[in-house]
């Protein structure tokens, strides 16, 4: 059975318009003029169960409103969305024991009180009695390390600390699906792979069905088999990871040191990237030259260095955005 | 259904128990938030004291009346800033966009939103109604109205600034009506309603309700009249319900919303 | 000198920008002046009637200018702005800048009440010609008189309020402390003149801010005499070098403790 279901959604924001000046301003009152535009533009897709999701794009593509409308926030225009079964428009609050979610950018817990306190009301919230509570509380204190901090105050935490406990919040009542909203923004590299760790742990073990947006490559790249990329309100790649690299690896990037200055002979496949004196970047297309006539065509005895490497999967997505041409902001 | 309603009362009195915590971090902070409060309220006694020296009576209201009005108008906006402090400043949530934690939470919204955050100085402005009574008016049975009507006050006025923050769904710029209306209320509720005649006495007994939180309460403390007591509640009702359904209606406009608003999208 | 004219003026044009937001706080004036009007008819039983000097026109026009002072004088920059700078550390930044904080705060203050208080006046003008009728035995020039008072009492409040906010250098919350104040000038000032308290009163009255805040300006224009006039002036001139001093000894001690306690 699929997690999360989602068929020709979408949703239209009218933005309001307004002259400068103050006559702008006046003329707004009488005659607001409006300007619509497509946040989610039929959009369709599937996440099978206790699968993790990639749901990236760049800043404005609609990531948000498309986890709203998942999560029963906001009503889509037309389409059809089921999670779990259970239709958000209709039964939100059926829905909201089954999910959890956690934005990175707003926090949910109270500051004043400890993450042990916070647990307790969330357990109130989703109906839980006072041992399914604690039981519950203690289970994920041990899988996401918080026995050191459990009684200290939510405001004295680290940003790290923080996001765990948000993070536990949020699987107080052991949702099936978990929708994840840029967790990692904001922290350190170690703090954010400890994250990593646990959320692909909570998956593992727990077989909790993660919906998760980030701008963090890594994010995507060390937790997810499935990437969906949207731009401008539309899907513009659903694939697997593995499919997605795949397809991009046919390119590699060479860079080398010559002993001395040197000319390239123009070859089919290959793109200089950058060039200064003896040093040399490039691209190479291995499906149309391979690697080794790449070399060959080079004297070994002036080669100094070298280094053959992979595209980098942030490169790849950009690549994805830019060709699709429509990106706001890039 | 009954332990679901069991269920939801537990989890307001938490967050309310929890708001309450928080106020309680700096306890000297705490205290004379409460201490200034009934003291600001105490301050107005010297305006009664110099207008009922100028005649007997203002508006009908002696020195008595006087004060059971302000000790009520206190008691009652003191207690629903108290419990629903977030009622009245619901416009700034649905501007922006910060209903939408509540949302995904399976409990009910209004409730869930209206208990996210309480005001100090309120406790101040309950206690002031009670010593006020205990001291100018006090007996059993007017004791036991006055918690009564400081319950049905302070379900009027939740309800009325609800209503007045439900219009921020559809205008947004209808904030700052809203909270003049609310504030207008307390203004008028601490005067007495003798000295209003004409059409602002049919505006303070329908539209502002402050004719039913507050002056048919007080009438009715000094004699009782069971007419005044079921128009009391029968507004009671007739507000709440209206306030409800506007909320929901709005809240659904929310969730539709083809605007986009700041936080949003 | 020349710098505080400078940041005067750039809050003042800042400022008219706002108008719009500053006429949202007229429905709460008139409210008020409503409620007051109501009152005062009922206090005045026959039309001819004096209170404590004061005829019915007299009386509402009073407390009409009283709270239109009282709400033109309404800035967040004497009270939230100062506390907040203090509590929150700032004060030790703009304390090193080549300005006098409490001058630079009275500059800001000073081009905001000088949009929000003609706002008001016109707003006062027009609602009490036609709810209370035009003031008996009026003159423009008294009112050309009583402009330097209403300026004195404008800068007066403001830094009695500076000195209370500054109190925020030793205690966590001054607020307290402001309602107090704002008590006595809201409840004890802008209600009702002074001569309707008890004569024994009278005297300890004209010794509060009230007298040089709101009732001087108030009842100058109310009730016009030169022997009143140089009265409120003479003592404003004084009340405004007193709180000045006591300002500035409040700035430079809370200053010095802030190096104590290292900010």
């Amino acid at each position: 059975m699929k997690a999360i279901e989602a068929e020709g959604l979408s949703k239209n924001f009218r933005v309001k318009h307004k002259e400068k000046g103050m006559r702008g301003s006046i003329q707004s009152i009488f005659h607001p003029q409006t300007e619509e535009i497509c946040a989610v533009d039929s959009v369709s897709f599937g996440v099978e169960e206790g699968e993790i999701l990639a749901f990236i794009g760049p800043n404005g593509a609609g990531k948000s409103t498309t986890i709203k409308m998942l999560t029963g926030i906001l009503y889509p225009d037309s389409g059809h969305v089921e999670v779990l079964g259970i239709d958000p428009v209709r039964k939100r609050r059926q829905l909201a024991y089954q999910i959890g979610t956690v934005f990175g950018q707003k926090e949910q817990l109270w500051t004043h009180l400890t993450p042990y306190d916070n647990f307790r009301f969330f357990g109130a919230i989703y109906d839980l009695d006072n041992d399914a509570a604690e039981a519950r509380i203690a289970e994920l204190a041990e899988i996401f390390e918080l026995g050191e901090f459990i009684n200290t105050p939510v405001r004295s935490l680290s940003l790290g600390q923080r996001i765990r406990c948000e993070i536990v919040a949020s699987l107080i009542h052991r949702p099936k699906v978990l929708f994840l909203d840029e967790p990692t923004i904001g922290l350190d590299p170690v703090v954010k792979e400890n994250i990593r760790l646990l959320i692909r742990q909570m998956n593992k073990e727990l077989h909790t069905t993660i919906f998760l947006t980030s701008h963090d490559i890594g994010d995507i790249e060390k937790l997810c088999k499935r990437i969906v990329i949207v731009n401008a309100g539309q899907i513009v790649l659903d694939d697997s990871m593995e499919h997605l690299k795949y397809h991009y690896l046919n390119k590699k990037i060479v860079e080398i040191k010559l002993r001395e200055e040197a000319v390239l002979p123009p070859v089919k496949g290959i793109t200089i990237l950058k060039k200064k004196g003896g040093n040399i970047k490039f691209e190479v297309d291995t499906a149309r030259i391979k690697i080794s006539e790449v070399l060959r065509s080079i004297d070994a005895e002036h080669i100094e260095d070298i280094n053959i490497s992979n595209i980098p999967l942030e490169n790849i997505i950009m690549e994805i955005y830019m060709a699709e041409g429509r990106a706001d902001g890039l | 259904m009954l332990t679901v309603v069991k269920n939801q009362l537990w989890v307001c009195a938490l967050a309310v128990k929890y708001n309450i915590m928080r106020e309680m971090l700096n306890k000297v902070t705490f205290l004379t938030n409460i201490l200034f409060m009934m003291f600001n309220n105490a301050t107005f006694i010297v305006q009664w004291v110099i207008l009922l020296r100028l005649r007997e009576d203002v508006g009908g209201y002696t020195m008595r009346e006087v004060m059971l009005l302000w000790g009520l108008a206190a008691s009652s906006f003191g207690l629903s800033r108290l419990l629903f402090a977030r009622v009245f400043s619901l416009p700034e949530l649905i501007v922006n966009g910060k209903l939408d934690a509540y949302l995904v939470q399976p409990k009910n919204v209004l409730l869930s939103v209206m208990t996210s955050a309480t005001t100090v100085s309120a406790i101040g402005d309950c206690l002031y109604g009670l010593v006020v009574l205990c001291i100018f008016c006090f007996s059993v049975k007017r004791l036991l109205l006055f918690l009564l009507f400081t319950v049905t006050g302070a379900w009027i006025m939740t309800a009325f600034a609800l209503l007045m923050g439900s219009l921020t769904f559809w205008f947004v710029r209808s904030e700052v009506f809203g909270s003049n209306m609310v504030n207008s209320a307390i203004t008028f509720a601490t005067y007495p309603d003798g000295i209003f005649k004409g059409v602002s006495r049919f505006l303070l007994y329908n539209i502002i309700p402050v004719g039913m939180a507050v002056y048919h309460p007080v009438h009715l403390m000094m004699a009782f009249d069971v007419r005044k007591f079921l128009a009391v509640l029968g507004y009671l009702a007739f507000l709440s319900t209206a306030a409800v359904i506007v909320f929901y209606r709005g809240l659904r406009r929310y969730s539709s919303s083809s605007l986009m608003q700041a936080g949003r999208g | 000198m020349r710098k505080y004219v400078v940041i005067y003026q750039s809050v003042f044009i800042e400022n008219l920008q706002y108008t719009a937001n500053i006429a949202m706080g007229f429905i709460t004036y008139l409210i008020l002046v409503f409620v007051f009007i109501n009152l005062w008819n009922y206090m005045y039983a026959a039309p001819g009637d004096l209170i404590a000097g004061y005829t019915r026109e007299q009386m509402i026009w009073y407390v009409m200018l009283t709270e239109m002072i009282w709400f033109g004088a309404r800035s967040s920059t004497v009270r939230e702005q100062v506390s907040a700078d203090i509590r929150g550390g700032n004060i030790a930044y703009l304390i090193n800048k080549p300005y006098h904080y409490p001058f630079y705060i009275l500059a800001k203050y000073t081009g905001e009440w000088n949009i929000q208080l003609p706002m008001y006046a016109a707003l006062t003008a027009a609602a009490g010609i036609t709810m209370v009728g035009a003031l008996p035995d009026f003159h423009w020039l008294t009112l050309v008189a009583a402009v330097p008072c209403i300026a004195l009492g404008m800068t007066i409040h403001a830094v009695l309020k500076l000195c209370i906010s500054m109190l925020s250098f030793w205690i966590e919350d001054a607020n307290p402390f402001q309602w107090l104040y704002d008590k006595l000038i809201l409840v004890v000032g802008t209600i009702f003149p002074v001569e309707i308290f008890p004569a024994a009163l009278q005297p300890v009255l004209k010794l509060t801010p009230i007298y040089t805040v709101c009732y001087g300006p108030a009842k100058l224009i109310v009730d016009f005499s030169v022997g009143k006039y140089l009265e409120i002036l003479l003592a404003q001139v004084l009340y405004l070098a007193f709180g000045s001093v006591i300002l500035f000894w409040i700035y430079k001690k809370g200053g010095r403790k802030l190096y104590v306690n290292g900010g």
